[in-house]
């Protein structure tokens, strides 16, 4: 088990390094820089731009540019100042400084992944808490009018995208009254007291919750029940029936718990899509994620935010991936990871 | 499970309740007796409360004046601190802010100024010559790159600066600079107490971050009328009035009058207006495009919205101008069309032949005009209205073309002096819809003039880089803003400009009229009497107009509302129609 985790998290080091290396290439071949709207502003000095661009180290070529930052990376560095030779190693990740903001970017991304975490948190549960009864009823029921209805509804989820959801949602909001049009707090927010604070956040929450849970549970609620279905037909099913045990404990105890595998998988995605899933339907929505802030580093070149949002983004697939790995092993006593790594 | 479904109605009204209706807050007003020097507004007193709600689309990047910073981040950082002068838009005057007067010498090469006595910063703590001189350390020190090092360095020297006492300062110029009141006003004054260790440390730009803002708003200590009450990333920044603020109203009662503003930050500019379209802001600008229906929601939602005359901002479309080659021998524009576009009359008859009126109707709904000056009469103070102007006359553009020696050919095809049939790529940015309607009337116009234009959609970067790097394209079409005083536009009339786009940084001017140009830049600045500078403003204004480098196009009217409960609005020939936020005030203070 233990050796399995650390596998993981080695090969998962050079993966990393090739996505920062293709992105870091990508940035630099797309036209322009952080500076060009310095340099068609008309009362900026081409002297100061020079002196950012030196500043910044925008007069490198793009593999020193890259050397740079990964050496800035390095966690483990040297302090010839310390007082014993064993506390000389320091460990000190640093991902840079945003060009426009001034500020660590971790510390820039810190203050709005709770915000988005919070969105990714209630959409999930919305969708799971959803999804999985209506998939096992409609496995139960199949053919019958529910379950063609769901199927018509899910089949429309699914095919609608998601940031043309929102824009729904938000004209829904607006000419309805009964929603905000959008962010994740009334302006009064800050006079109100705790609890008005509570219940001001999760009136903002409904509308982009469900738009975010929405193709979701279509997509799980299918997979649970084409899995439900194949398990109802399998022999074990028949045994435990044949054993008489009531039906409630057949569909339960041992059906559905063989046929929620997949839908771990697919939280093992879902946890990845955690920070950086909802880029379009946050900035359609007004709603203060990660979102905005990623979108406008990308528009603007704004070089260590894009690097850090999208490093952080493929560090949370690989372990969402992990932990549904984990958690499959975990909920399906069949599968070893030893054998399987 | 009935009961369930029953209860959520009344849940939702109770949190629409809830989160709606939620009382205004009190706000505190601490009773600090006005400064000694207290500027006494000349506006009607009126009363304290009510919260201003705004919007935009961009949030501010951090609060440091010496970090360069965009439009929005400098708005945020002006409601907070404030400058050694200001500028009035109603009147175009430079007027005083925390300097009370000023006096230039002699010679007119130093400037005593007086600061107001009696100021304190937000935190209580005295504002005095030491924070002036502390600024000016600050943005002269080689460890913080910034703007205004270069802008403060008049004639290859920097601005001297000293103190003479507490409240007096006196700067010295290299030479004489006549912009000099509206240019010491860009700088916002920084508190010596809160920064002076930072300085020392070297970490100056990385002070007064959105972190600061959001963490310890009252670390960011304020002169201007208001101070930093919370912010929300992503969300809004609220401001709440500076306890310290150095303006009274007639009565004595220290401003502003609202008792706080909330700035909301919304995804896009057109959010911006149906939010105030739909009564949820209480001011914003209104584009020229959505004019006619926000004006029909005003009574509903109780605003007016303004119409501004002629917005500032200049769009126009010019020829390569740059006889140079690349490092290979290359030209970056094929001898024959340089020929053409070096041609003052070639470029004339391009104006005659464009029909601008009609592109005036067709994109801004004639809800705008030709441009002749390249200063905007927006800005009123130095546009020249007695230019040379180009109507629509397609008869006259074909004359002036064969008397420029061109010809035409059978199938009404233009030709060149040399005998090559006229075409030039017209290159420009993609994504606008308002770009490509003027680029397509133009291709349509010179159609009709037997020239053919092909358009070239590119990204703005890779076009900025064409214009001001490699100088590889033959025409393109730009805007750019503008207002102000005219040397904020040295980078553009200046032979040695970088923003001289037809042929930038040149050694030495290539023509005559640029020669005179440049001689006028400099004059201009050099010259104290307002008339005489204004002449010479609208001297370089005609050369421009009749040598046309820059072929101006339309310039659309600008549009500002704001809700009827507002009293004190003026609204100024240009800019934001809240620029006197501090003496704004409402007696509906319920929303």
């Amino acid at each position: 088990m233990l050796s399995f985790i650390i596998r993981r998290c080695l090969t998962a080091v050079p993966l990393l390094l090739a996505i920062a290396l293709l992105v870091f290439l990508l940035m630099y071949l797309a036209p322009g820089d952080f500076l060009t709207a310095a340099r068609a502003d008309r009362d900026t000095p081409r002297e100061l731009v020079a002196q950012l661009e030196r500043e910044f180290g925008l007069d490198e070529p793009w593999y020193v540019q890259y050397a740079l930052w990964l050496g800035n990376l390095w966690p483990i560095g040297w302090n010839e100042n310390a007082a014993h030779w064993w506390n000389r190693f320091e460990i000190d990740m640093d991902l840079g400084f945003s060009w426009s903001y001034k500020v660590p970017v971790v510390d820039l991304l810190a203050t709005r992944i709770p915000a988005t975490l919070l969105l990714s948190f209630t959409s999930i549960v919305f969708a799971w808490s959803i999804a999985i009864p209506l998939g096992v009823l409609a496995a139960i029921h199949k053919d019958s009018l529910f379950d063609r209805i769901s199927a018509l509804l899910a089949y429309a989820a699914l095919s609608i995208p998601e940031f043309f959801l929102a824009v729904l949602a938000v004209f829904f909001a607006a000419r309805s009254g009964w929603f905000p049009t959008g962010g994740l707090t009334s302006i009064e927010y800050e006079f109100l007291s705790p609890v008005g604070k509570f219940l001001d956040i999760a009136y903002h929450l409904i509308l982009p919750t469900v738009v975010l849970g929405a193709s979701m549970i279509a997509g799980m609620m299918r997979i649970m029940r084409a899995n439900f279905l194949d398990y109802l037909r399998a022999e074990f099913v028949n045994t435990a029936r044949a054993k008489g045990l009531p039906e409630g404990v057949v569909m339960f105890k041992h059906v559905l718990r063989n046929a929620i595998n997949p839908l771990i998988t697919a939280f093992g995605f879902a946890f990845s899509s955690l920070l950086s899933g909802a880029l379009l339907v946050e900035n359609i929505m007004n709603y203060p994620g990660l979102g905005q802030l990623v979108y406008d580093a990308l528009l603007k070149q704004d070089q260590f935010v894009v690097m850090a949002s999208v490093m952080m983004g493929a560090l949370m697939l690989m372990l969402g991936n992990l932990l549904a790995d984990l958690l499959l092993a975990w909920s399906d006593p069949r599968i070893r990871l030893e054998s399987a790594a | 499970m009935i009961r369930m479904y029953r209860s959520i109605p009344l849940l939702m009204a109770v949190l629409v309740w809830l989160t709606a209706c939620s009382p205004p807050p009190e706000l505190v007003r601490p009773d600090f007796p006005l400064p000694e020097d207290v500027l006494i507004t000349e506006a009607p007193p009126g009363q304290y409360g009510g919260i201003m709600v705004l919007s935009e689309s961009q949030e501010p990047k951090h609060f440091n004046p010496l970090v360069r910073g965009d439009a929005y981040t400098s708005t945020a950082i002006s409601r907070v601190l404030a400058s050694l002068t200001g500028f009035d838009p109603m009147t175009q005057a430079v007027t005083p802010e925390l300097a009370r007067d000023w006096a230039l010498s002699e010679d007119g090469l130093s400037w005593i100024f007086h600061l107001r006595r009696g100021v304190r910063w937000s935190d209580g703590e005295p504002f005095t010559a030491d924070d002036v001189i502390f600024t000016f350390d600050a943005l002269f020190d080689e460890r913080y790159p910034n703007r205004y090092a270069q802008q403060y360095t008049i004639a290859d020297e920097p601005l001297g600066y000293e103190k003479i006492d507490d409240h007096t300062v006196r700067f010295t110029t290299a030479d004489v600079y006549a912009p000099f009141l509206t240019d010491i006003g860009y700088i916002s004054i920084l508190p010596r107490h809160k920064l002076m260790d930072a300085f020392e440390a070297g970490t100056l730009q990385e002070q007064w971050t959105i972190q600061t803002a959001i963490d310890q708003p009252a670390e960011i200590v304020a002169t201007g009328p208001f101070r930093v009450f919370s912010y929300r990333p992503g969300e809004r920044l609220v401001y709440a009035p500076n306890p310290h603020y150095w303006r009274a109203d007639e009565a004595r009662q220290r401003l502003p009058y609202v008792d706080f503003l909330v700035v909301r930050f919304v995804a896009s500019s057109s959010t911006d207006t149906v939010l105030f379209a739909t009564g949820q802001t209480d001011a914003t600008g209104v584009p020229v495009s959505d004019v006619v229906w926000v004006r029909e929601a005003g009574d509903t939602y109780d605003f007016t919205v303004h119409d501004q005359g002629l917005d500032s901002s200049i769009r126009f479309f010019w020829f390569n101008m740059n006889p140079g080659t690349d490092e290979a021998g290359v030209p970056f524009v094929e001898p024959h069309k340089l020929r053409w576009f070096q041609d003052r009359r070639f470029r004339q008859a391009m104006l005659y032949g464009l029909n601008r009126p009609g592109l005036v109707r067709a994109v801004y709904f004639g809800r705008g005009e030709p441009l002749d000056s390249v200063i905007s009469p927006a800005n009123r103070k130095w546009h020249n209205p007695e230019v040379s102007h180009y109507p629509y006359n397609p008869v006259r553009a074909r004359e002036l073309l064969l008397e420029a020696g061109f010809s035409y050919r059978d199938d009404g095809r233009l030709l060149g002096p040399a005998g090559n049939p006229v075409d030039f790529e017209l290159m420009t940015s993609e994504g606008s819809a308002l770009i490509t309607a003027i680029a397509t009337t133009l291709k349509e116009n010179m159609a009709d003039l037997g020239i053919e234009v092909r358009l070239n959609y590119m990204d703005f970067a890779a076009m900025i880089s064409r214009v001001s790097d490699t100088y590889r394209y033959e025409a393109s079409l730009m805007a750019f803003t503008g207002g102000g005083d005219p040397s904020g536009g040295k980078a553009i009339y200046r032979s040695d400009g970088q923003l001289h786009v037809w042929h930038p940084n040149q050694a030495t001017p290539a023509t005559e009229w640029e020669a005179r140009v440049d001689e006028i830049m400099d004059l201009q600045e050099r010259t104290l009497d307002e008339a005489q500078r204004v002449a010479l403003v609208h001297e370089m204004q005609e050369i421009l107009a009749e040598q046309l480098p820059l072929m101006l196009l339309v310039v659309p009217n600008a549009y500002v509302g704001i809700k009827n409960r507002w009293h004190n609005v003026q609204v100024p020939p240009m800019g934001s129609i809240v620029w006197n936020l501090y003496e704004l005030w409402t007696d509906d203070v319920e929303r």
